[in-house]
């Protein structure tokens, strides 16, 4: 199981990117949504954190696009805008978790 | 009391031996001159080539507050802070031998003295007569303090009214900048949870891999100063604070209102910049014509909400004597019902915001002596905005020294101009 950070934020992709790999996870950053469709998809047990916020596909396009894998893996939804904004983007989407930053550690090491 | 206020003796006007023998209706005109001159409201001085005061009218007891028996007669130096009654007989003297006009005929303002001490702006105008006792300067003096005061309350309010239109930018901007404060927050936090975790995951508390450890606070500590950077730029935009103008790079004062507005927008567009190399400075209130630059980038990124592929073109150049900032996009132009009231206060055609922004803009590059213009473009153009700027050469660091050798003025008037 690895857990794939979608994210275009330097800063807080790399500092995810150590916080998970310190908690023994294994884990891979990518800066748009198009570089992470290039790589290999994602494996069923796989956790994809994605930001709602992203230059060309947005998050909620990510989102929609592993939902229709045969084998959804479980998708958490990061964003620093606020409640009404997110709702706006991911309307019609269902069964994703929604993370509001700044991330409270406690809650990313318990839902990972 | 006819003659109270003018000078008696042999300098003195109207009532010398030779008039004894007056005709009635020279009296009357001299009543008449009388009436005239205690009914003005500015105060009226006659002196003699000696600098002696011979007329010394009511307005002028009020403002010297000095009575007639006092002044006539005597040097004209006593109305005057002591830096320029030194000098002043040596004026005077230097008229009379080279005839040269420093004051005469072109008035000017100077400082004045009250019998208390104090020092205050008037307006001095002075004409010149030939007598047959010579020659005689007439002064009239205007108490400008009223003026400066209205001056100064008008300042206070344009300085107020430009203030208030930054910190509503601001806010129009605050949803986008707190998202922004967001993203260091974030990875500081995670990144020292990463290293309180190394530390407590260490065996028997040996910390392992300490390179690993300091360069996750190195990390830490860049993102915090990221937030910091986020902050002192809002700061400094909204601070309130007296106008200031001094010789800055105008290129870097539109990199930063740039980087503001960027900070403050989540766009799809691309930002194009395009500046002018090897400028010379230019004498500007830098934080007000950033917030001209955001005001009109931040238009401009809203003609392009929602197109894919949206640019916005800043550029700066030299155009003879003047500066030009320039803001484009590729959107589709104002409408032209609009252009009219572009520049009127509270014409928005935006949703939000008080529709201050473009009025004010305006209204600060006037005060520069620039302007701010527009072509709206249409017709698959997008609307530009030009701002105009006068290329001033930069002040010497003593900025009251006058060019002209009479020290009997205060700074040019510019630097005391309709500021905001």
């Amino acid at each position: 199981m690895a857990v794939h950070i979608v994210e275009d934020d330097p800063g807080v992709s790399d500092s995810l990117l150590m916080f998970l790999q310190g908690m023994g996870l294994v884990a891979y950053t990518y800066p748009d949504a198009e570089s992470f469709f290039e790589a290999d998809p994602p494996q069923p047990d796989d956790t994809i954190i994605v930001d709602l916020l992203l230059p060309g596909i947005s998050g909620a396009g990510v989102i929609r696009w592993l939902q229709e894998l045969k084998e959804p893996p479980r998708v958490i939804a990061i964003s620093a805008q606020s409640q009404s904004a997110i709702e706006k983007q991911i309307r019609g989407i269902s069964g994703v978790e929604i993370l509001r930053k700044p991330l409270s550690s406690e809650l990313i090491s318990q839902i990972v | 009391m006819v003659a109270a206020r003018f000078a008696r003796g042999s300098s003195g006007p109207g009532m010398g031996e030779a008039e004894q023998h007056a005709s009635a209706s020279s009296s009357v005109s001299a009543a008449r001159l009388e009436s005239v001159l205690d009914t003005a409201v500015d105060a009226i001085l006659v002196i003699n080539e000696k600098a002696q005061i011979l007329v010394y009218n009511r307005a002028c007891e009020k403002l010297f507050g000095y009575s007639p028996q006092e002044t006539l007669g005597r040097n004209i130096r006593m109305i005057m802070p002591a830096d320029y009654a030194g000098a002043h007989d040596g004026y005077m003297t230097n008229y009379m031998t080279t005839g040269h006009r420093k004051i005469i005929g072109i008035g000017r303002e100077v400082r004045a003295r009250h019998r208390d001490g104090t020092e205050f702006p008037v307006e001095l105008s002075v004409g010149e007569t030939e007598t047959p006792e010579g020659r005689q300067f007439i002064g009239i003096i205007r108490d400008l303090r009223p003026r400066k005061e209205q001056e100064r309350r008008v300042n206070e309010l344009q300085a107020d009214l430009v203030h208030m239109a930054r910190v509503s930018a601001m806010d129009e901007m605050g949803a986008a900048l707190a998202h922004e404060l967001n993203q260091p927050l974030t990875a500081i936090m995670l990144y020292l949870q990463a290293a309180s975790r190394s530390l407590a995951r260490s065996p028997n508390g040996v910390p392992a891999a300490p390179d690993v450890f300091r360069q996750v606070l190195e990390k830490a500590v860049h993102e915090a100063e990221r937030a910091g950077g986020i902050i002192s730029r809002m700061r400094q935009f909204v601070e309130k604070r007296d106008p200031q103008r001094r010789a800055v790079d105008l290129n870097a004062v539109v990199e930063e209102a740039v980087e503001l507005t960027l900070l403050g927008l989540r766009t799809n567009a691309r930002m194009d910049r395009s500046f002018a190399a090897a400028l010379p400075p230019a004498v500007v209130d830098p934080i007000q014509i950033q917030q001209i630059v955001v005001n009109l980038l931040r238009n401009a990124f809203e003609a392009l909400r929602d197109r894919q592929d949206g640019i916005v073109r800043v550029s700066t150049s030299r155009q003879g004597d003047s500066f030009v900032v320039a803001v484009e996009d590729n959107g589709p132009g104002l409408p032209p019902g609009i252009v009219p009231t572009l520049f009127k206060a509270f014409s928005s055609s935006k949703r939000s915001g008080m529709g201050l922004g473009l009025s004010i803009s305006r209204a600060i590059a006037q005060n520069h002596a620039g302007d701010l213009t527009v072509d709206p473009g249409g017709n698959g153009r997008g609307a530009r905005f030009e701002l105009r700027l006068p290329m001033i050469a930069v002040p010497e660091a003593d900025e009251g020294d006058d060019v002209d050798t009479m020290p009997a003025a205060t700074p040019p008037s510019s630097a005391s101009g309709v500021d905001a």
